[in-house]
């Protein structure tokens, strides 16, 4: 630690001052709240998510017709319930996580622009609320209220713009509000796994605004080429597909990292390759998604080389996931002898198998890219869609949201519950949390692959759901049907395992239950467990001296009392 | 109030402006390729030999001249926007205000060029697939001035205001980094949607 002599009134220029009372929510530009209002709105959203996809899964259980929707009403809300779980639930509440914990991490006294930060949370949520809104009168793609249709469009644009100011907010942070002395390869791995989403979304989203005004004049002003309401969803699916979703799910693997490496009590074998099979992972989201996106409209690609493009992206993602996983169950392995099984706790475990639904979310990919390859180049089954366009991609984004989003979800704020709510969350509960949604999300997701694999499906069955009408004429009788009931059973274990999940919440944080945490429950390796377990609000003015992502173990390792030293930069 | 304790140096950091304006470009460019993409793709759909022919309708004449000299209008604006920024960091104040106020000028005179221009088309918004895809890459186009004006009139109070020398003068540097990839963005669609067609 060095000494460095400031002035305290230079710390209250860089940060507005907070109101304490309740009302001091509304005007927070501090980045702990901010963090909190987007985690906590984000988690009561994904409860919307999930019933609109039950809906949608329910309604193909029986393949001989609709079981209680019209054909446009599936559309919107299989549309619905998938933008939902990507705009409402995931994106926010791991930009919200970000938020919390970057400035923290990096030794900075709040997020590079607070108040961006604030306008980001409440420009999503009134966008949100309209997006909602939008779809409850009757608006969205294959919408009956034209003017519903446009707000939607309007409400996505909003959303999107929110979010990216607010990742482009942290990843400034990261940027340029590091503790002098700290590298970017020094930096605490989830600040590292943000900046890399940051990066990737900013070079991604901004296409969907793009596509976005141009549907928008088109709907709006005559319906010229563009098929009205219908021609929306397939214009724009591929934010809320594979392989684009990676990038939303990067930062589950700086959580990955962030636990393993504070309950080892050791680096992994090669830290420069843990930042660069992060780094990996989100740039083949972004690679893919350029070879999907910048080539759909009017493109030729009948000879095959996007099928080489894609099935080469997914194999680097595959072993970037795959090597990442690999360093941390290594490092784990090394500490075998000090780790006692109690120590392996719900974060823990959530992120061992986040860290696998990441690497079978890559296979999934692997395996389908390089069916549609077959396909493309002309040595496939003749006349199938495209695996893409099927169920198959249900199964994809199943295994990513539930399987790899929400079991590290679970598994990051089991970590770091008591330094954002000041209390643990009950073990117990959380390992029985883990259990549901790791075997739900497995069915969730194996039931529409396989059925996508397996049994010939009208490729509109993805790509136009207003037509999945046709599924029934297509799919191969009860086998499709048995695959169609899996996935539904495993949606509603998911379901099962998300209410435990906010049970516990409920009963360790809001009815305060929960053990008050100190300082470093975990014994944790990164700056934030230096601080007060929650940090007060407002400006913290003494912050750590930073060079590194992992202080403590930094210290751990120098073989100094890194209590005394915790306690010296206490605030 | 003066206190001695172990904490980092808080110092304004300039360097944070700059660098989220980087990312704003970033995304900005991204908006705009996908957008003058996807224009790119339907002309080469739709004009292809053997298909419908005519990509731009007929009877709709492009005022070329005037697009011209919205373009130069512009780069013109970019040249004085540097201005502004070399005057501001020798905190040279009677030439930043006459180089930031002659660039907003300049950027108001190319938004009315390029209204102007569209009117003089005499093209419905909503007539045909061209009209649509055009009015949109220009409209998202200009947009994006608009929002570089309000960036540069922002940076440029604050500029005026006694932020000027070579650290001070940051935040209106970003402003015309932002201002530059402006003009870059209407070049693009300049080219794409009035030269190529």
């Amino acid at each position: 630690m060095s000494d460095i002599t400031t002035e305290a009134t230079d710390l209250s220029t860089t940060v507005p001052r907070e109101d304490p009372t309740p009302f001091g929510w509304l005007n927070t530009a501090d980045h702990k709240r901010i963090g909190r209002l987007f985690i906590g709105t984000s988690l009561m959203f994904l409860g919307l998510g999930l019933i609109l996809d039950l809906l949608v899964r329910l309604d193909l259980t029986d393949d001989s017709d609709f079981v209680a929707l019209d054909a446009d009403t599936f559309g919107q809300l299989f549309v619905f319930g998938r933008e939902s779980l990507v705009f409402l639930f995931l994106i926010p509440v791991f930009l919200g996580l970000a938020i919390y914990l970057v400035p923290l991490q990096v030794g900075a006294s709040n997020l590079a622009f607070p108040r961006a930060g604030a306008a980001a949370f409440w420009g999503w949520l009134v966008s949100a609320g309209v997006f909602v809104g939008a779809y409850a009168g009757n608006g969205g793609p294959y919408g009956g209220w034209d003017d519903g249709v446009d707000l939607y469009m309007l409400a996505l644009g909003g959303m999107v713009v929110s979010l990216l100011i607010g990742y482009i907010a942290v990843a400034t942070t990261v940027l340029t509000e590091r503790s002098p002395g700290m590298f970017l390869d020094r930096a605490a791995p989830f600040a590292w796994s943000t900046l890399v989403t940051a990066s990737m979304l900013v070079v991604s989203l901004p296409v969907l605004l793009g596509q976005l005004v141009i549907l928008y004049v088109d709907h709006r002003y005559g319906h010229v080429f563009l098929g009205g309401n219908f021609g929306i969803w397939g214009r724009i699916d591929w934010v809320v597909k594979t392989p684009t979703m990676f990038i939303y799910l990067v930062p589950v693997l700086g959580v990955a990292a962030e636990v393993v490496i504070a309950t080892a009590r050791r680096r992994v074998l090669e830290p420069l390759a843990m930042y660069f099979t992060i780094g990996l992972v989100g740039l083949f989201g972004f690679g893919a998604w350029m070879n999907f996106s910048i080539t759909n409209e009017g493109s030729d690609l009948g000879d095959g080389f996007e099928g080489v493009v894609l099935v080469a992206l997914y194999g680097g993602a595959a072993l970037g996931a795959t090597a990442l996983v690999a360093l941390l169950g290594f490092a784990l392995f090394q500490s075998r002898k000090s780790l006692k099984l109690g120590g392996l706790n719900t974060s823990v475990l959530g992120v061992l198998g986040a860290g696998k639904f990441v690497v079978a979310a890559a296979l999934y990919g692997l395996l389908g890219a390089g069916v549609d390859w077959l396909e493309i180049a002309g040595r496939g089954n003749d006349g199938n869609p495209y695996l893409r366009d099927t169920t198959w991609a249900t199964g994809q984004q199943s295994i990513l949201i539930y399987g790899a989003g929400l079991l590290g979800l679970v598994a990051a704020l089991h970590w770091w519950a008591p330094k954002i709510w000041g209390r643990t969350l009950n073990d117990l509960l959380g390992k029985l949390t883990l259990l549901l949604i790791a075997v739900g999300a497995t069915l969730a997701s194996l039931g529409p692959a396989l059925s996508g694999l397996l049994y010939d499906q009208p490729d509109l069955a993805y790509l136009d759901p207003a037509q999945t009408s046709l599924y029934a004429e297509a799919v191969d009788g009860g086998g499709a049907e048995a695959m169609a009931w899996l996935g539904t059973a495993g949606l509603l274990v998911v379901i099962a395992g998300a209410l435990l999940f906010m049970l516990n919440l409920v009963v360790s944080l809001v009815l305060r239950n929960g053990t008050k945490a100190d300082s470093d429950p975990w014994d944790g390796a990164a700056p934030e467990w230096m601080l007060d377990s929650p940090p007060r609000p407002g400006i913290l003015d003494a912050l750590p001296d930073l060079d590194s992502g992992t202080p403590l173990l930094d210290m751990a390792e120098a073989g100094g009392d890194e209590q005394d030293a915790a306690e010296e930069v206490k605030v | 109030m003066t206190e001695t304790t172990d904490v980092v140096a808080l110092a304004p950091r300039p360097r944070s402006q700059f660098v989220a304006t980087g990312f704003a470009v970033a995304a900005g460019s991204m908006m705009m390729a996908g957008a003058i993409g996807w224009y790119m793709a339907r002309r080469h759909q739709v004009s292809s030999p053997g298909l419908h022919g005519n990509w731009v309708p007929e009877g709709v004449a492009i005022p070329t001249p005037q697009l011209d000299y919205a373009l130069l209008t512009l780069l013109l604006s970019v040249v004085t926007a540097h201005w502004a920024l070399y005057a501001s960091r020798r905190s040279d104040r009677g030439n930043t205000w006459l180089a930031i106020a002659t660039t907003i000028f300049l950027g108001l005179a190319f938004i009315n060029m390029v209204m102007y221009s569209l009117n003089r088309m005499d093209l419905e918004i909503g007539s045909g697939e061209w009209a649509n895809l055009a009015f949109a890459v220009t409209g998202l186009s200009l947009a994006l001035a608009v929002v570089g004006l309000f960036y540069m009139g922002l940076m440029a109070l604050r500029s005026l205001g006694g932020n000027m020398g070579r650290v001070g003068s940051a935040p209106l540097g970003a402003a015309v980094f932002f201002w530059d990839f402006v003009a870059l963005a209407w070049a693009a669609t300049w080219y794409a949607v009035y030269v190529v067609k």
